[in-house]
């Protein structure tokens, strides 16, 4: 019967507003929804593969994704303002904008492993409360977030809108008799989320080091005496993570600019949703939850759009009270 | 010492509210449930001082009651918060470790989204102009600090009690303390709102503290803030959220002369407490004496 | 004699293992009741079944006529059935006094606000459930180790805890469970007399789980033989210990 509810509910919402939406409104929800959803499950994607492996919420997880939308903005524009130590410098280092994405997801990387080494591996060489890690990993926030500020300011940055090259900004479509409008950006978000899925997609079913990581994942002790070096994978699995965060951090600076150092905050929230939706410590929950709430977001009528940002907490809210293990999630039977 | 008190009047204050509010999550925390609820309740006290203190309908009551209208805000706010803590708490509290932690963290911030939209709240704007209760920061003091007392006091009874003995219990182990004939939904339920109902009280009595209330006091900064204050403090000995409140509330001032970077060495504390001090502040004082009694003997026998 | 506790096709399916199969079985009042059978035979299940920590799959169990089935396990404690646990379950961070003081909750009804006000009858209370628990410190051999926390005692001494914490219970039935396991043999001599000692202080009918079986023969007044969760034999334990099925599935295995 529970299995059954969602749907019920979700169908109800979405008659309501089909009723009086036009097909071209429906389809530029549907879009800017799949586009902004894939965003979120490449993040989420980050906070689950650390939770599978190591059972706990990297709270520092927003502000690495914060961390690389700077990362790329520095490398590719270099422009910084009026606040900050760094106020006035133009490094102009004009590194081409697909370079500079992945070398900022992978300074997001470096940045997360270090964040493992510095956070989180000392209180588990020490057997601690895990409830420790949600605030060593929120003290690393704060030192990421502030140094920041500290260094180029609060203030608004936002990617030129050549720096993909010379593309048009958007394009228009008509269906019957209505514009719909895909913004490039969307595009290039949607393709490299895809990419980066079908690539991490592979890399843990296909190849030895997804093999590993899953074994650590289903049994750390088993694992290591099967010869696995956890600590390795632990690391390889920050370093994914942060990857993942960085990029996506970039992706919603390129559409949306990089609202202060604290951009990330929302985002990392809703990535909690996101994983909750779909199942802590699901990879394709991860996605189907992504998805979802950017669908959920999208569809929400612009007379409530205040409204849009509860959206994720009331998804997040509803299923931990009526399916705790998410869409996709294993649900765990206690043992007595 | 005047001069002292009014120069620090608004910090001294501050510390002696962030120990309350470490306190109501500490609660939760005695019987075992993380819960990061409490700056929702703590807005939502904050509102329902603000829109009593405020709004023209309560017009006649503020005069008619003068000065005696700041406890029954204190006393409104406690009910809603625990009316909705029951409420929320029921359902919530079948959850268990950090799916608990993040269906609090959505109450919260579904409550913000929710303040921020409403006309009553203000908007975004907030709410203006809260009527002050005393004319310095520092007499303040006098309502936080009863406060303050008087939940030292609770919790000392509390912890020797029937009901902090269910706490506890249900905190080691939840499915011994059922089988052992505890109710661990109704307490874990109870240990919540009495979290919740402190929470309220404390931003009742925060909002015209501030003179001015919005938004901005419930959010998921604030949960994890608590949850440092909790931890770092300890979270076996009602000591600790006092210590850990206090302290981490006064840290930002302290490294004031660092200016702009003292937020970073903020965080860096938060990290070093959370390895080198598992057990909190409170813990670490603890092994510290026991040591000094094992080595040196104590004239106080133990029962 | 009156029966005290009644199973009547009692089941329990995980998945598609029935770890509880069809078992049906009656307890009678004041006797010492012990359950045997190979390692996963469902004996643990069982107890959880009746103390209500697993839900039952299919069947009924009854406790003085009255349906236990379906009940959470606070309500079949406050009914008078105690348990203790195959894994030990202590509260371990709590000390040994306050362990036994916690088991004495459904036999109090102080609240929060009597509590923290210190009225007279919840200091009669308090009083009360120190006294007891004292006792029962003594009665168990600990009483100078009370302010110890649980967590640092030897495996036995837990074992003894953890039935001095289900005696705070004021319980009529005592479920033990493997009682003792990593005991030595004298530890074990002592255990017999203790159970019966207990038996007849606090007029108890004690359920047991014991593998070692020459503790089992000699303390039990009757047994029941569990094998792949069905029940195989009940009787005394001269007739057990001759049933050629017993014999083939346990103690033939030994």
């Amino acid at each position: 019967m529970r299995d059954k509810f969602i749907p019920h509910l979700s169908s109800f919402f979405v008659w309501r507003r089909l009723s009086n939406m036009t097909t071209a409104e429906f389809i530029q929800n549907v879009l800017n929804g799949i586009s902004i959803g894939s965003v979120y499950a490449i993040f989420a994607l980050g906070y689950t593969l650390v939770f599978s492996i190591l059972g706990i919420i990297n709270f520092a997880h927003g502000a690495v994704f914060t961390l690389g939308a700077y990362f790329t903005y520095t490398l590719a524009v270099g422009q910084f303002g009026i606040n900050g130590l760094l106020s006035g410098l133009n490094l102009d280092l004009q590194v081409p904008f697909a370079m500079a994405l992945l070398i900022g997801a992978v300074l997001a990387g470096l940045v997360g492993v270090l964040l493992e080494r510095l956070a989180f591996k000392p209180l588990r060489t020490r057997g601690a409360d895990s409830l420790l890690a949600l605030v060593s990993s929120l003290g690393v926030a704060l030192v990421i977030v502030n140094a920041i500020q500290y260094l180029v300011g609060a203030e608004i940055y936002t990617f030129p809108s050549g720096v993909y090259g010379n593309i048009k900004p958007a394009m228009m479509f008509e269906v019957a008799g209505h514009t719909v409008v895909i913004r490039t950006v969307q595009v290039i978000i949607f393709a490299v989320c895809m990419v980066i899925l079908t690539i991490l997609g592979y890399v843990i079913s296909f190849t030895r080091l997804g093999k590993a990581l899953q074994a650590v994942a289903e049994n750390t002790t088993t694992a290591s005496l099967l010869g696995i070096s956890v600590d390795r994978i632990i690391l390889v699995t920050f370093f994914m993570s942060g990857f993942l965060g960085g990029l996506a951090g970039t992706l919603v600076g390129t559409s949306f600019g990089i609202a202060g150092p604290y951009f990330g905050v929302t985002y990392g929230l809703k990535g909690l949703a996101v994983i909750v939706l779909g199942g802590l410590g699901s990879i394709p929950g991860a996605v189907l939850g992504g998805i979802v709430i950017g669908l959920a977001e999208a569809f929400v009528p612009p007379d409530y759009s205040a409204y849009k940002e509860a959206v994720a907490f009331a998804f997040l809210f509803i299923v931990l009270l009526v399916r705790p293990q998410g869409l996709l999630g294993r649900s765990h039977i206690q043992k007595v | 010492m005047d001069d002292f008190l009014q120069n620090n009047g608004f910090l001294i204050v501050t510390m002696v509210q962030q120990a309350l509010l470490a306190m109501s999550l500490y609660y939760p925390l005695m019987s075992g449930q993380l819960s990061l609820a409490s700056p929702g309740f703590y807005a939502l006290g904050g509102y329902v001082a603000a829109i009593i203190g405020t709004i023209e309908y309560f017009a006649p009551w503020r005069d008619a009651l003068g000065w005696s209208i700041f406890p029954l805000e204190w006393l409104a706010a406690g009910i809603i918060s625990g009316v909705l803590a029951v409420l929320v708490g029921i359902p919530a509290l079948r959850l268990r470790g950090i799916y608990l932690a993040l269906a609090t963290i959505a109450f919260v911030e579904i409550l913000r989204v929710i303040c921020l939209n409403l006309e009553i709240t203000g908007g975004a704007i907030g709410i203006f102009g809260v009527p002050q209760l005393f004319e310095s920061r520092w007499s303040y003091i006098w309502t936080f600090g009863p406060l303050l007392i008087l939940m030292l006091f609770f919790s000392y009874r509390i912890d020797r009690s029937r009901v902090g003995r269910a706490f506890k219990a249900i905190r080691e182990d939840e499915l011994a303390a059922d089988a052992m004939g505890i109710n661990p939904t109704r307490y874990k339920v109870l240990a919540f709102v009495i979290g919740a109902v402190l929470a309220g009280v404390v931003g009742a009595m925060s909002a015209p503290f501030l003179n001015t209330w919005n938004a901005r006091q419930g959010t998921f900064d604030a949960s994890i803030a608590y949850l440092a204050y909790v931890l770092i403090g300890g979270s076996r000995s009602m000591w600790g959220p006092l210590l850990g409140g206090t302290l981490l509330a006064a840290l930002p001032e302290v490294l004031r002369p660092l200016k702009d970077s003292r937020l970073i060495i903020n965080g860096v504390v938060l990290v070093f407490a959370s390895i080198y001090m598992p057990q909190g502040i409170a813990g670490a004082v603890g092994r510290i004496r026991n040591f000094t009694v094992r080595k040196f003997g104590s004239a106080r026998s133990e029962k | 004699m009156t029966v005290l506790l009644e199973a009547e096709r009692l089941c329990r399916n995980f998945g598609g293992l029935k770890a509880v199969n069809n078992v049906s079985f009656q307890v009678v009042e004041g006797e010492i009741f012990g359950l045997i059978g190979p390692n996963g035979a469902g004996k643990t299940t069982l107890f959880n079944l009746m103390t209500g920590l697993t839900p039952v799959s299919n069947g009924t169990l009854r406790y003085r006529g009255e349906y236990l089935t379906g009940l959470p396990p606070h309500r079949i404690a406050g009914k008078g059935i105690g348990r203790t646990f195959q894994n030990i379950r202590l509260f371990k961070g709590l000390s040994a006094l306050e362990n036994i003081k916690v088991s004495q909750h459904v036999n109090t009804n102080c609240g929060l606000f009597s509590g923290i006000f210190c009225t007279p009858a919840s200091r009669a209370e308090e009083k009360m459930v120190d006294e007891k628990a004292w006792e029962l410190l003594k009665l168990i051999g600990l009483a100078d180790r009370a302010t110890e926390l649980a967590e640092n005692f030897s495996y036995g001494d837990q074992r003894r805890l953890e039935i001095g914490r289900a005696l705070a219970l004021e319980p009529q039935v005592l479920l033990l469970d493997e009682p003792a396991a990593g005991m030595n043999s004298a530890e074990k001599h002592g255990l017999t007399e203790f159970i019966r000692g207990i038996r007849e202080q606090f007029k108890l009918t004690v359920l047991l789980i014991e593998h070692h079986v020459p503790l089992v023969m000699n303390l039990c007044d009757r047994i029941a033989v569990l094998n792949f969760g069905e029940l195989i034999a009940v009787g005394n334990p001269v007739d057990v210990q001759k049933n050629p099925a017993v014999i083939e599935a346990y103690l033939g295995a030994e």
